[in-house]
């Protein structure tokens, strides 16, 4: 039997919402609406469930969980979502090392060397695009910072939340190399798409 | 009918987390929150007041002796308990109120509104830890150095213009306030001024993390609601300090020097 990263369902009167991730796949799963959609993610990154949903993660179930727990579960997710936006008066530096800062792990230098790296795969000049304010950057450079923040953690599961809202075909075709910077960091990892139908 | 209660139940519990968390102001990024608030709120007010508080010390003299026939000593004196005591702390408490709490509500609300304050959770980070603690400290420190800073200022600007205007020497007016100076007033507007600071930071910060709703239009109502409560909370306090001292409690433990 195929081991899941994530299993999630959810019953409303409208519809019905279900998503069985098998760890180590890339899994896309196209949703009826925002709503819908909002719910998903926001339950995969608070590792907690609302009534009506159901939740697991890792193989365990989001119902009870203590604090402690839940920590951990949600210490193994990574997100490029609007929901998980960047700080708008922190730099993209400072937007990238924050929660290595706070958290005291990884050192900076790792994540120093982690940044220049992905950015110089996406071909932007590091020094310049790390000293920028998120208002100073476009949507694409949004979504790279906000990936290179989620990298830092190694997450078990990145989930990508309508990952290409917002860019053009061009910046797509960039945005569709997030799951090879993933993957060569993380190559046991498991890569969830989040849309809703209408964007697919 | 409950708002008033609702709030300040959440001010007494902000209050008690910034206290229990006073020691994550050594973790990096909190400390660096905490440096840059001190910056801003007192460091980058200090070149505006300079003018304020220099004419403020002058008035004060002049307006004693030339006005109200005071001799040298009761000048000194009244210059002494009025900047020291009352309007060193409340020049300073309006400047922090006008400068910073409208941007530290301002710039709360908007995170709240614009859901950052959702995504630093989602990221760990607590909230009171990175957003709240290192403004409490931060305003609290600046200030009291911003009151201090005013003090001089207002003592200095008195004793240095006053001999343009009124018939008394500076060394005179100087050798005076050395011999009148206790060390009381000292303590008072150092406790004063960081009790100030606390109430502005916790008001503004509690009101921005708290705006009525989560559309754009709660910024405005927020900032608003923080600077007003702030104000009074600051007068409040004020008169508190006034009644202890020159009122009758504290068994005359502590005496006005008039």
């Amino acid at each position: 039997m195929t081991e899941l990263a994530l299993r999630y369902r959810r019953n409303t009167t409208r519809h019905e919402v279900q998503a069985s991730v098998p760890k180590g796949a890339v899994t896309r799963v196209h949703v009826p609406d925002d709503d819908a959609k909002a719910h998903l993610v926001t339950a995969v990154l608070k590792a907690r469930c609302q009534p009506g949903e159901e939740l697991e993660l890792f193989g365990e179930s989001a119902a009870d969980l203590a604090r402690a727990q839940r920590d951990k579960l949600r210490a193994r997710v990574g997100a490029v979502s609007p929901v998980v936006g960047l700080i708008t008066n922190l730099n993209a530096w400072e937007n990238i090392s924050l929660p290595a800062a706070y958290h005291g792990s990884p050192p900076l230098e790792q994540v120093a060397m982690l940044a220049h790296e992905v950015l110089a795969a996406f071909g932007a000049e590091p020094r310049a695009f790390l000293a920028r304010i998120p208002d100073e950057l476009g949507v694409l450079e949004r979504k790279i910072a906000a990936f290179v923040r989620s990298l830092v953690s190694a997450p078990e599961l990145m989930v990508f939340d309508a990952l290409e809202d917002g860019l053009s075909y061009a910046e797509c075709r960039h945005a569709a190399r997030f799951e090879t910077q993933y993957r060569a960091r993380q190559p046991e990892g498991t890569v969830l798409y989040v849309d809703t139908k209408e964007d697919a | 009918m409950f708002q008033p209660l609702r709030e300040i139940e959440g001010g007494i519990q902000l209050s008690l987390n910034v206290a229990a968390r006073a020691p994550r102001l050594r973790v990096a990024p909190i400390f660096e929150s905490f440096l840059r608030q001190v910056y801003f709120t007192g460091v980058t007010a200090a070149t505006g007041v300079v003018l304020r508080a220099c004419g403020l010390g002058v008035i004060i003299i002049a307006v004693m002796m030339d006005m109200l026939d005071a001799d040298v000593d009761l000048a000194v004196k009244i210059l002494l308990l009025l900047v020291f005591r009352e309007i060193g702390p409340l020049a300073a408490a309006v400047v922090v109120i006008l400068r910073t709490g409208t941007a530290v509500s301002a710039e709360m609300a908007m995170m709240r509104v614009s859901g950052q304050t959702r995504a630093l959770r989602y990221l760990g980070i607590d909230l009171y830890d990175y957003l709240v603690l290192p403004r409490v400290a931060g305003i609290m420190l600046a200030t009291a150095a911003l009151t201090l800073y005013v003090q001089f200022l207002a003592v200095l600007g008195g004793l240095a213009l006053s001999p343009f205007l009124i018939e008394a020497s500076f060394t005179e007016l100087t050798d005076r306030l050395f011999d009148l100076f206790a060390p009381v007033d000292f303590y008072y507007s150092v406790v004063k001024s960081l009790l100030f600071g606390f109430v502005i930071a916790a008001c503004c910060c509690w009101h921005g993390l708290n705006p009525p709703d989560l559309t754009q239009n709660a910024v405005p109502k927020a900032v608003t609601r923080a600077v007003t409560q702030s104000a009074m909370l600051v007068l409040l306090i004020n008169a508190v300090f006034a009644y202890l001292v020159f009122g009758i409690l504290f068994f005359g433990l502590v005496k006005a020097h008039v």
